[in-house]
């Protein structure tokens, strides 16, 4: 199994840390990149979680030094390897404008404002990741006692056995 | 394709050709033509070229082109004939020399079936032609000028016999039993029977590894194995997020699934194919070994099984935590159609344990379910597409070629070339429940009883094996050791999810497996000895 990766931009380090912080729990199975600029984020993608596995969610910022966190959604969108990863917006200032762009060209699934609370950050978390596994894999079993178990649960019910025995 | 799947298509048409190029001694045309395809289905069955269950519809078609009475094979290579032609003035007819067998008969044409054969009294030879005497030999009649054809001695089987296959008793039992199976778990009788079995074990962990155990082997004694696995897997993952990384205990917790599951199937004729396949082979061999009989056999076994099982995991994966907390959903369903289910079950369950008392077969009391459920509304269309055919379509490979290696007399070939007699009754069946307990490591089970009914059946009817051996014991020791074999993850489809789990890891399972199936083959041996033969004989 490839790994499926959760990706951080966020510019502010003390922020940064503190969403680490709050997705440890996710951390044994999904393990977490960070970046700060999408400079460096592009980078992270292309060198350490491609070559590895797969990104299954980016938690971006939109005010970052340099070029926008939703630009880096729309160009996250419009590449085949990362089209299906989750898309999550945590901010304090995007505005309409920016946010219509996110939702209308990358396909954002989420959109978090500051201040967040852990419980929130979590759930939202847990509900992308699940979408994502629901979608791109397989063998779900290895995510049973990480994310939402009955969605988890109802699919494997459905799909067919191997019945060699 | 991989290398070993080239290997194996590579063997497999070798194995297919080299009979019919080379000359057996002893062994008949068809016979050759048997082996080559019974060759070619033990290398696609053993290296997987192809899916083992599409392996198992070419056995039927190639029986039904090369073995069946209607197939191209025996129409199109008909001896050519001839018709007597009569004597003037003197008594008898005249025919070509060629037609004699070993001088003293011929053989007459018989539509369908085998030539008869007449002996006939030579009274005068000329040239190439001879004049005999036979009462019964008139000028209408066709005289086979080949005598020493291949097909003289053969008696062709109806190609209804190869394609009958598909829908053999076993098999009609085996699609009750999963139609029970998927109706339970489309109203999630599976998941609330589970939480009825979960309750009274507590909070301890080796509690819990006791009562995974016995549930899981209790509902895969109904259900597919696999199916269990899967089930009981979704169950407990979610509850193994409470226990602590890397507390032993997780474990031995996902390991009881799969360990019950492959030792629970043995309890019922239902459990699991290899079952059947050995029922199905002793029904062609005339003895029926009722539903609750083989319960009864099993039983004993299985609950010994399950508890070393139980200490064993608990020993090798002590718990760290004294307490899981286990808050299990599920409610049984109270809508009209799920009682209805329930009630269907019952029945159908209830006639499968008293066989012996009313005497309908259980293969019989099998297709009430199939035809209640879908009548009464309980399963539709979708169910019935969702029936596991594939594996419906593997037992029926393996049944049909047992018929035509045992009907071609390959089997009574294979086995005689091996002196049994000097090997003891007891070291057969200890050689059988070893070599089905190795197979069974490396292949699917069903495909290892396939591969070893016919030469077990063969020496009980060959007497080869001499007086004490026991065909029942020796079928229903290959059925039960193969269940054993679960070492590796490739052993059986519960193993092979189990891994997928990510919490195990390769030399859990074979631990634990290996020791398991060690213990197991010693217990079934004690059986075979001991206590099976109080049943059949």
């Amino acid at each position: 199994m490839s790994n499926i990766y959760i990706l951080c931009v966020e510019d502010e380090p003390e922020v940064l840390e503190a969403v680490i912080r709050d997705l440890a729990p996710f951390e044994r199975v999904f393990p977490i990149e960070s970046a700060s600029t999408v400079n460096e984020a592009r980078r992270v993608v292309a060198e350490c979680i491609l070559p590895k596995g797969k990104l299954g969610l980016v938690i971006c910022d939109h005010i970052l030094p340099g070029e926008d966190g939703v630009s880096f959604l729309v160009e996250l969108q419009q590449d085949s390897r990362t089209v299906a990863a989750r898309k999550v917006l945590l901010t304090a200032h995007a505005g309409l404008e920016a946010t219509v762009e996110a939702v209308n060209l990358a396909s954002l699934n989420h959109y978090i404002a500051k201040p967040w609370t852990q419980e929130d950050l979590l759930n939202v978390t847990r509900r992308q990741l699940t979408d994502f596994v629901l979608e791109q894999e397989t063998n779900l079993y290895p995510f049973l006692t990480i994310l939402e178990a009955d969605r988890l649960t109802e699919k494997i019910r459905q799909a067919p056995l191997p019945s060699d025995e | 394709m991989t290398k070993k799947q080239m290997l194996g298509l590579g063997l497999g048409l070798v194995g297919f050709l080299v009979p019919w190029v080379v000359d057996l001694p002893g062994l008949n045309f068809t016979g050759q033509v048997t082996l080559g395809i019974f060759l070619m289905a033990a290398c696609f069955w053993v290296l997987e070229p192809v899916p083992i269950y599409t392996t198992s519809l070419l056995v039927i078609f190639l029986e039904v082109l090369l073995l069946s009475a209607e197939g191209p094979l025996y129409t199109m290579s008909r001896p050519p004939t001839v018709q007597p032609a009569a004597a003037t003035d003197v008594p008898g007819v005249w025919l070509p020399g060629a037609t004699l067998k070993s001088e003293r008969f011929v053989l007459i044409e018989r539509a369908g079936t085998a030539p008869q054969q007449l002996e006939v009294e030579i009274l005068e030879r000329q040239g190439d032609q001879i004049r005999v005497r036979q009462a019964n030999l008139s000028t209408n009649e066709l005289v086979w000028t080949k005598p020493d054809h291949w097909q003289a001695t053969y008696r062709p089987s109806s190609y209804r016999t190869f394609f009958g296959a598909l829908a053999d008793p076993i098999i009609i039992l085996f699609l009750g039993g999963c139609l029970l199976a998927d109706a339970s778990v489309k109203y999630r009788l599976d998941r609330a029977l589970t939480r009825l079995f979960l309750k009274p074990v507590g909070e301890r962990p080796a509690m819990i590894v006791l009562g995974l155990l016995l549930a899981t082997a209790v509902l895969s004694a109904f259900m597919s194995n696999t199916a269990t696995t899967a089930m009981m897997m979704t169950v407990i993952l979610p509850i193994l997020a409470r226990m602590p990384e890397g507390d032993p205990a997780r474990i031995a917790v996902v390991l009881a699934i799969p360990v019950g599951a492959n030792i629970g199937g043995i309890a019922t004729p239902i459990g699991t194919p290899p079952n059947a396949i050995a029922l199905a082979a002793l029904q062609k061999a005339g003895i029926h070994i009722p539903f609750g009989t083989w319960v009864m056999m099993a039983l004993p076994l299985v609950l010994i099984t399950l508890v070393l099982c139980w200490v064993l995991l608990v020993r090798l994966f002590p718990a760290n935590a004294k307490a899981v907390k286990l808050d299990l959903e599920g409610r049984f369903d109270r809508s009209s159609k799920a009682l209805v289910l329930y009630g269907v079950f019952g029945l159908t369950a209830l006639l499968w344990f008293t066989e012996q008392q009313h005497g309908i077969s259980s293969n019989i009391v099998a297709f009430l379910p199939v035809v209640a459920l879908p009548m009464l509304g309980v399963v539709g269309k979708k169910e019935i597409h969702a029936l596991p055919w594939d594996v419906f379509w593997l037992m029926a490979g393996g049944i049909s070629l047992g018929t035509a290696i045992r009907d071609t007399g390959l089997a009574q070939w294979m086995v005689g070339s091996v002196n049994w007699a000097t090997l003891g009754t007891f070291a057969i069946l200890a050689g059988l429940a070893f070599f089905s307990y190795f197979l069974a490591n490396f292949l699917s089970h069903t495909v290892t009883v396939t591969l070893l009914a016919p030469i077990a059946i063969t020496l009980g009817a060959s007497g080869q094996a001499g007086s004490g051996f026991s065909l029942a014991t020796a079928l229903v020791t290959i059925a039960v050791a193969s269940s054993y074999g679960m070492t590796l993850p490739i052993s059986t489809p519960p193993n092979a999810i189990a891994m997928g789990t990510g919490v195990l890891e390769t030399r859990h399972l074979v631990k634990a497996g290996g020791l398991i199936g060690g213990l197991g083959m010693i217990l079934v041996l004690l059986c075979a000895r001991y206590y099976w033969p109080l049943f059949v004989h």
